[in-house]
């Protein structure tokens, strides 16, 4: 496995990031049909187990028949038998109930202190006045919540804001079990399935998950960049860097649009590792190239890329072996993962070799001089 | 090549000694006592990492990591791996928070649920708190009922009662819960902390005939107290705290009984307790309903025939069947049982003269002392007492808004099998790597210590991932970890194998510093998944990938430089 291709850095190495350039421009159109997964998107993701194998297509078209709005039903055979796993969307009046107890909850504490405020000031005009006009707001909510549930209840029916807050807990409570009562009942008449685990994301959850991944998207960048600005200190090749590892994500996204990769929780885990995976090999290539004097810079490139390269392999063949265990088990956080990691890779050997490289020799062969080897911080600990 | 008296002259040197040394009595530390077995663990571990780290000694490099996957096995062999209930089956119900809270906070929060499911009799019941804003609710099998109770144990309120002298004295639902709250400092008048609360005319009333003539009763309050239930106590649950050596005079055992039994007196519901010992010789227990409960403690030889003799039975883990005494010997008359978690007894604060005089009042305080040997922690203490009486009298209200998030269903059978496939999937995946590597390099010497490296890096990261919990994510992680482990060795061996750039130590000292670079890069990219975001279900992933990283970087990449160099010297 020795590798013997020819320095691609001999001849005139800047027509090489033609490639990545085009592998991100054809990316970058495939990006808008990456589809988010429940936990971004909100809904209902059902895996059934059965022992015999099920029609998915017709199984979706019975259930959007029925009025679920199904966007995907796969079935597949798993160590255990067959598997069918059918993904809803979330229902509106699910997402509005949620809503309203929300708005109710937020309320209720202010509106049980006014009534506490006409009993102790003996039913003075003024605090029952203002305890009136308060609960009228929440029992418009109320109201709603309980039309949604299906009861026929009216909120001043109910006289003491304590029994209320029951009340309402118990609506929105009815409205989810009744939900997922009827789904499963639906279910079981169209498949004959041994077990069935319902996997519920609200509408509150995936803005949640939403959130919170573009707030670990917006500090992972900042913290990396500077990272990268301070171990390198010159603004060329921190830039070339960074590029590698965006163009990498983004023909990554690219290639889960084409392959309909969802992006899940894990998927984003694994694009976020693979910005560390890309970087790796920035880093070794950039660090051999401008921090060393010896041999020729092409030279250095290429005995860099003969390094990483049997890096790249040996991580490829791990999320190889993970991708294989996805296949057998059908786990979907271990195909999320390991799909997009090989996907990352491959698209990282484009993005440091054909894109980081030519950039830093380009740097390095027009003016940009090789650096005084400074140690980069941490690196006093390993020195004797 | 390594000579063998370098070998020799290394293991003797002291400081390996003292490594060695240091591992083994952390391991006797982790088998004897096993209930701290983790922390002793990851304590030993950081130490022998940062010794390695700052000790620059080659022979110590070495010996730090032998030490290490050493104790890592001796971790997995006592304190054993666990799986998630991906792998071990189960239900797993997160609930997710309205917003962040802070430590203290959240151990209530635990604490309540886990309360309120012992109350319901689901002792199987796991509950952890995951980062700031989500708790995890484990149950280890799938009953449809078992989840349906869970959830509506999160969903719906708990019962407060209020019980004087076998009367209720407080209904929760006659308390308007808006006006539950803690009293400023400066109304306190000498208490450390005080909760206020205003009650409907009902309650008004009802407490004021109730309470009439009871003054300094104790006012028993119950969280979800259980109807129609007997309890069954050993002795030594009875008298645990009795006799506790903090107590300046100990309780007799029939002051004792006593105590618990007028606890659990309530007109027309009383909790009748017996004595295990008493009653398994001649056991002739029935229940009076056919929806009589018995409160008997987890495990004990007495179930089987409470069953067949028609009970309800509710196990309680043991250190909940202790009730908690308060006694003054200068007036016994508030002698009284203050808390006993298995029957729903929070607390018992005393009546004070003035409110028993049997004339209606709407608002009432309960307040009390803190206890902590400082400011601070009286202060926190205090708090923390406030914050437990507010969701007491709420019923067991949280704190904070709850919303119930996406619950995994993992039939048993299923989970087992993920284990066993993913476990071979780390055995083909290391085989795959030795191949690589083997055509690569082409030279046992070179191949074995890199293998044998990514072995020991697996077994660390078993064992400190294991100590906690090990899911899908987690798994997964691991996988990846192996391939990040192989990489590093491939810059040093690569940098070393080129003979001609100048001397080892420059070499390596190159090759550390691309390592160093690309971990912190890395590591850095993740932390804010791992540290800022609290998405629990990929922080598995997440922890596994930077601990491989930094595990690598600390402890197994210089011992593989020290052992490399040799090598090819």
């Amino acid at each position: 496995m020795q590798l013997t291709a020819p320095n691609p850095y001999s001849g005139n190495y800047k027509l090489l990031v033609i490639v990545p350039i085009l592998l991100m421009l054809v990316s970058l159109a495939f990006i808008p049909s990456v589809k988010r997964g429940v936990d971004f998107k909100g809904g209902t993701l059902v895996t059934m187990q059965t022992s015999e194998m099920v029609d998915a297509e017709s199984l979706k078209s019975e259930l959007s028949a029925k009025g679920y709005q199904v966007s995907s039903a796969k079935s597949m055979k798993n160590p255990s038998g067959y598997e069918v796993e059918v993904e809803i969307e979330r229902d509106e009046s699910l997402t509005r109930a949620e809503d309203l107890k929300t708005a109710f909850f937020e309320k209720i504490d202010e509106v049980s202190r006014l009534e506490s405020d006409v009993t102790v000031s003996n039913g003075s005009s003024d605090a029952i006045a203002k305890y009136i006009e308060a609960r009228a707001a929440i029992d418009k909510t109320s109201d709603e919540l309980f039309m949604i549930s299906g009861s026929s209840l009216k909120a001043s029916e109910v006289t003491s804001t304590n029994d209320l807050k029951t009340k309402v807990s118990e609506a929105y409570r009815v409205t989810i079990d009744s939900y997922s009562a009827k789904l499963s009942a639906m279910l079981s008449t169209l498949v004959n399935y041994e077990s069935a685990s319902f996997n519920e994301v609200s509408a509150s959850l995936s803005a949640k998950f939403i959130d919170k991944a573009f707030m670990v998207v917006v500090y992972s960048t900042i913290f990396v960049s500077i990272v990268v600005f301070i171990i390198f200190r010159s603004i060329i090749p921190s830039i070339a860097v960074l590029l590698g590892a965006a163009c990498d994500i983004i023909i990554a996204l690219g290639a889960m649009g084409i392959f309909g990769i969802p992006l899940t929780l894990a998927s984003f885990a694994a694009l976020l590792m693979l910005v560390g995976f890309s970087l790796d090999t920035d880093v070794l290539l950039t660090m051999r190239v401008i921090k060393r004097k010896e041999g020729a810079p092409r030279e250095r490139a290429y005995d860099a890329m003969k390094t990483g390269m049997t890096m790249s392999t040996a991580l490829m063949l791990s999320f190889l072996c993970l991708f294989i265990l996805a296949s057998v088990t059908h786990i979907n956080t271990y195909y999320e993962i390991s799909a997009v990691a090989l996907a990352g890779l491959v698209a990282d050997l484009f993005a440091t070799w054909l894109l980081n490289g030519p950039i830093v020799l380009w740097y390095l062969e027009h003016g940009g001089k090789a650096d005084e080897e400074h140690k980069p911080f941490l690196s006093s600990i390993f020195s004797n | 090549m390594i000579r063998k008296e370098e070998i020799i002259a290394g293991a003797k040197a002291r400081e390996v000694i003292a490594v060695f040394l240091f591992a083994a009595i952390a391991c006797a530390a982790m088998f004897l006592d096993k209930p701290h077995g983790v922390p002793i663990f990851v304590a030993a571990l950081v130490a022998i990492a940062v010794a390695a780290v700052f000790i620059k000694r080659d022979s110590l490099r070495i010996a730090a990591l032998l030490a290490i996957v050493f104790l890592s096995a001796f971790s997995i062999a006592s304190n054993g791996v666990k799986f998630g209930i991906d792998f071990s089956g189960g239900v797993r119900i997160p609930v997710l928070l309205a917003q962040p809270v802070d430590s203290t906070t959240m151990e209530e929060m635990v604490n309540t649920i886990k309360t309120r499911a012992a109350s319901f009799g689901l002792s199987e019941v796991k509950v952890r708190p995951i980062g700031d804003s989500e708790i995890y609710v484990e149950l280890p099998a799938s009953s449809p009922q078992l989840v349906s109770d869970v959830e509506s144990l999160l969903s719906k309120q708990g019962v407060y009662r209020g019980i004087v002298d076998g009367q209720v004295a407080v209904k929760g639902e006659e308390i308007y819960t808006g006006t539950i709250m803690k009293i400023p400092s400066q109304y306190l008048q000498g208490a450390d902390w005080g909760v206020s609360f205003t009650v409907t005319q009902s309650g008004a009333q009802r407490f004021a005939t109730v309470a009439k003539g009871k003054g300094n009763y104790p006012l028993f309050m119950y969280l979800d107290r259980p109807a129609d239930s007997i309890i069954i106590l050993t002795e030594k649950q009875l008298m645990a705290d009795a006799t506790n050596k903090s107590r300046v005079v100990p309780i007799s055992r029939s002051r004792a009984l006593q105590l618990a039994q007028s606890a659990l007196a309530l007109d027309g519901d009383n909790i009748t307790i017996y004595i295990e010992e008493e009653i398994s010789g001649n056991f002739s227990l029935s229940p009076s309903t056919n929806k009589t409960r018995a409160i008997v403690t987890a495990g004990s030889a007495l179930i089987p025939k409470l069953k067949s003799a028609g009970f309800g039975v509710v196990e309680v883990a043991d250190v909940e069947m202790h009730p908690k005494y308060v006694t003054s010997p200068e007036n016994p008359l508030t002698d009284a049982v203050t808390s006993w978690k298995a029957v729903g007894l929070m607390s018992a604060p005393r009546l004070v003269p003035s409110v028993t005089e049997g004339i209606p009042n709407f608002s009432y305080t309960i307040n009390g002392p803190a206890e902590g040997s400082t400011a601070a922690l009286k202060a926190a203490d205090a708090l923390k007492k406030e914050k437990e009486l507010e969701s007491l009298l709420k019923g067991g209200a949280l704190p904070v808004q709850i919303s119930i998030g996406s619950k995994t269903v993992i039939p048993a059978p299923l989970g087992e099998e993920f284990l066993r496939l993913s476990l071979i999937g780390i055995a083909f995946s290391l085989l795959a790597i030795a191949i690589m590597v083997a055509l690569r390099y082409r030279h046992l010497q070179i191949i074995l210590p890199m293998l044998f490296i990514s072995f020991a890096e697996l077994v660390i990261l078993l064992a400190i991932l294991g100590s906690f919990t090990i899911d899908l994510a987690g798994m997964a992680g691991i996988l990846a970890a192996i391939g990040v482990g192989v990489d590093a060795q491939i810059i040093v061996t690569d940098e070393l194998l080129k003979k001609e750039n100048g001397e080892m130590r420059k070499r390596l000292e190159k090759a550390f510093s691309i390592i160093t670079t690309s971990v912190m890069v890395a590591v850095v990219a993740m932390l804010p998944l791992l540290f800022l975001s609290g998405l629990v279900e990929i922080i598995g992933f997440a922890t596994a990938t930077v601990l491989g990283s930094l595990l690598g970087l600390f402890i197994s990449r210089p011992a593989y430089a020290v052992i490399a160099e040799h090598l090819f010297e």
